[in-house]
């Protein structure tokens, strides 16, 4: 599936980012031949992958002081030659100013159009524009909202319960539920709040909660010549306050019906709006077997690599193709997705202690062995390393594939039993409850709890 | 930090261990017109007005940044950042300039900075590191003020760690019910490491 065709014009490539995006980038800058050049905080300087790497000292350890101002990390992009950006996902990787900073000092920003990241960027009219495509909408607020008020009057027009979201929102981050009328006021606050730290952006929007969905979203590709790929779905429904802790590929109990229909009005959708690069469509499968669009990240996720453990695909090989002005180096038709791929993520969180986040050294770190196509491991992290208390909790992913979702699933809790960590707590055990409970094999969950966890309530 | 008609920022002081300083970058950028060697700096009292406070100018695409002396430093500059360069590229924490002390002046400044409080009295501690929000948003009010009195499991702070938001909830072994809060202690968006105290409290 690979394209011979070189990848004129970019030779030193600036990773603005941090962590495990960071260092994956990285890695397949080295197989293009290409220099990454990472800008780091203060606080990632010592950064594992940033060992023997070439990099620029953006700020102190605050994202607001570094990955998030945009004129320092475009200015650090210049001054180290670099002809290209990746701007990995979270931080500045979907705002549009930010591309157009880019742009205009000559750096090619790896991402779509900056015209239609802020189309799909502002979430409502985002879905206006899907609408039209032919995706169907949950219902929710005409907009912004402007104030706690508005908040109360539109909650109690669609009905509690209710999701408030970050309309520059991602990542789960900036999400508050209300259940009643008691409740909207300090949702919206705190909303507000966390979507001003994460995004700079304090404004946000209303949906109806639907709580026995199921997240499913779906991965496109495209090119600046009309070409638009799908590579297949994947279901995120194992999550906790809208973080997802597991995903899968391909999404089980979605009809194939139904399925077919929402990737054909995906691509479609994209090829209306002049799409071009890697992006997702994030969906929710009601319970009467509907996919509801929800919003599009118009960057990599977290989970691009479950589509590629089943299709073979780099996606961020094909991001730099078409960034630099290349065709997409495939069609549909060559496109196999094979098997069934599970990815856990591993945070530095503790399941027992209400999840809570915990900064700290990694005392010892042993990853599971790597079996290309089978078992994959993303990590940044190694012994020794401090996980600083600026950034996300992540420390690695875990990705198996099998032929069937057992065989992916049995082959998970094998390569975990295989994952030691200590010096700070983690979720690892928890995804081996979650994976060898009757619930998530049989499939019987939703969103709103986790399958099989915790243990003792037997699930 | 902006004043007048242009922008500004101020260095970044370390101290080294023989008594002397260096001045740092403060972000990513093209640095210009810096003092020469045997220049004499020293910050003015409050009010940056002088050139004399200037360190040089850091361009950031294209936009430049008067660079100024923190308040309390005086030195005379015995060495510059790649000096064969005109306008070297610097990054954050790039040492720009070191200076030698001028004299007994700035020595008091710096012996002011920290005056280790012993804390006798009921504290409130951070359960865990992370940045701390006294408000639930900027326009609304503090969750505790100074003089307020508060009582168990009441919310006292936001607490942001690895970008979550958590409401922390007055608590603590050797609190009574009911306190009275005499101090706040960081500043609204500070910085804290777990065990750092956030309320000097005495009973309400």
């Amino acid at each position: 599936m690979s394209d011979p065709s070189p990848y004129v014009g970019i030779r030193r490539l600036f990773v603005a980012n941090r962590g495990e995006v960071a260092a994956r980038v990285a890695r397949t800058c080295d197989a293009l031949g290409i220099t990454p050049v990472f800008g780091v905080s203060e606080a990632d300087r010592e950064a594992p992958y940033t060992r023997g790497r070439e990099v620029v000292v953006l700020g102190r350890g605050r994202a607001s002081e570094s990955y998030l101002d945009a004129p320092r990390v475009v200015q650090a992009a210049v001054q180290a030659r670099c002809s290209a950006l990746h701007p990995g996902w979270g931080f500045l990787s979907e705002n549009p100013v930010f591309a157009s900073l880019c742009a205009a000092h000559g750096v090619t920003f790896i991402g779509p159009p900056p015209a239609v990241m802020q189309l799909m960027g502002k979430k409502t009219p985002a879905k206006r524009a899907m609408g039209l495509a032919g995706l169907s909408l949950i219902p929710g607020s005409d907009g912004i909202l402007a104030d706690a008020d508005d908040a109360e009057r539109v909650a109690r027009e669609v009905g509690y319960p209710v999701l408030l979201k970050a309309e520059s929102g991602g990542g789960g981050r900036g999400m508050r539920i209300a259940r009643s009328e008691s409740e909207i006021r300090a949702a919206f606050e705190d909303a507000s709040a966390e979507a001003l730290a994460c995004f700079a952006d304090d404004r946000v929007y209303l949906e109806k909660l639907i709580e026995k969905g199921r997240h499913v979203e779906v991965q496109l590709l495209a090119d600046r010549y009309g070409n638009v790929v799908h590579l297949g779905e994947r279901d995120c429904s194992v999550q906790r306050n809208h973080q997802k802790l597991i995903e899968e590929s391909p999404a089980p109990g979605l009809s194939p019906d139904e399925l077919a229909r929402t990737l054909a009005a995906a691509v479609r959708a994209c090829q209306q709006i002049g799409y071009v690069g890697a992006g997702t469509m994030e969906f929710l499968l009601d319970e009467g077997g509907t996919l509801r669009f929800m919003e599009m990240n118009t960057r990599l996720q977290v989970e691009h690599s479950v589509s590629e453990l089943r299709s073979g695909v780099d996606l961020v090989a094909e991001q730099i193709r078409v960034a630099s002005g290349h065709r997409l180096s495939f069609t549909q038709d060559q496109i196999a997705l094979t098997g069934h791929a599970i990815e856990c993520r591993i945070n530095a969180e503790d399941p027992e202690q209400g999840w809570k986040p915990s900064p700290g050294v990694l005392t010892r770190f042993d990853l599971p062995a790597q079996v290309p196509g089978a078992v994959r491991v993303d990590t940044h992290v190694e012994v020794g390393y401090e996980v600083p208390p600026f950034y996300d909790s992540l420390l690695c992913k875990v990705i198996t594939r099998g032929a069937t979702r057992d065989e992916a699933a049995d082959r998970m809790i094998a390569a975990l039993s295989e994952l030691i960590c200590e010096g700070v707590p983690t979720t690892t055990a928890m995804h081996r409850a979650v994976l060898g409970s009757a619930a998530f094999r049989s499939n019987q969950y939703d969103t709103s709890g986790i399958p099989g966890w915790p243990a003792s309530e037997g699930r | 930090m902006s004043q007048g008609n242009g922008k500004s920022l101020r260095v970044g002081v370390v101290r080294n261990e023989d008594g002397s300083l260096a001045l740092t970058s403060p972000g990513v950028g093209v640095w210009r017109l810096g003092p020469s060697v045997g220049r004499a700096l020293l910050s003015g009292g409050g009010s940056a007005s002088a050139d004399e406070a200037s360190c040089g100018v850091l361009s950031v695409l294209g936009v430049d940044y008067r660079l100024l002396l923190p308040p309390g430093v005086a030195g005379r500059v015995v060495s510059r950042l790649a000096a064969e360069e005109r306008e070297p590229n610097v990054d954050y924490g790039a040492r720009l300039l070191e200076l030698a002390p001028l004299g007994g002046a700035e020595a008091a400044a710096a012996a002011s900075g920290q005056s280790a409080s012993a804390a006798t009295g009921l504290v409130f501690r951070a359960p865990m590191s992370g940045r701390f929000y006294l408000r639930p948003a900027p326009d609304k009010p503090a969750f505790a003020e100074v003089g307020a009195t508060l009582t168990r499991g009441q919310t006292v702070c936001l607490l942001e760690v690895m970008k979550t938001f958590n409401r922390l909830a007055l608590s603590g072994e050797d609190l009574p019910e009911r306190v009275r809060v005499l101090a706040v202690v960081p500043a609204d968006g500070e910085d804290i490491n777990r065990g750092d105290v956030l309320l000097r409290l005495e009973p309400g």
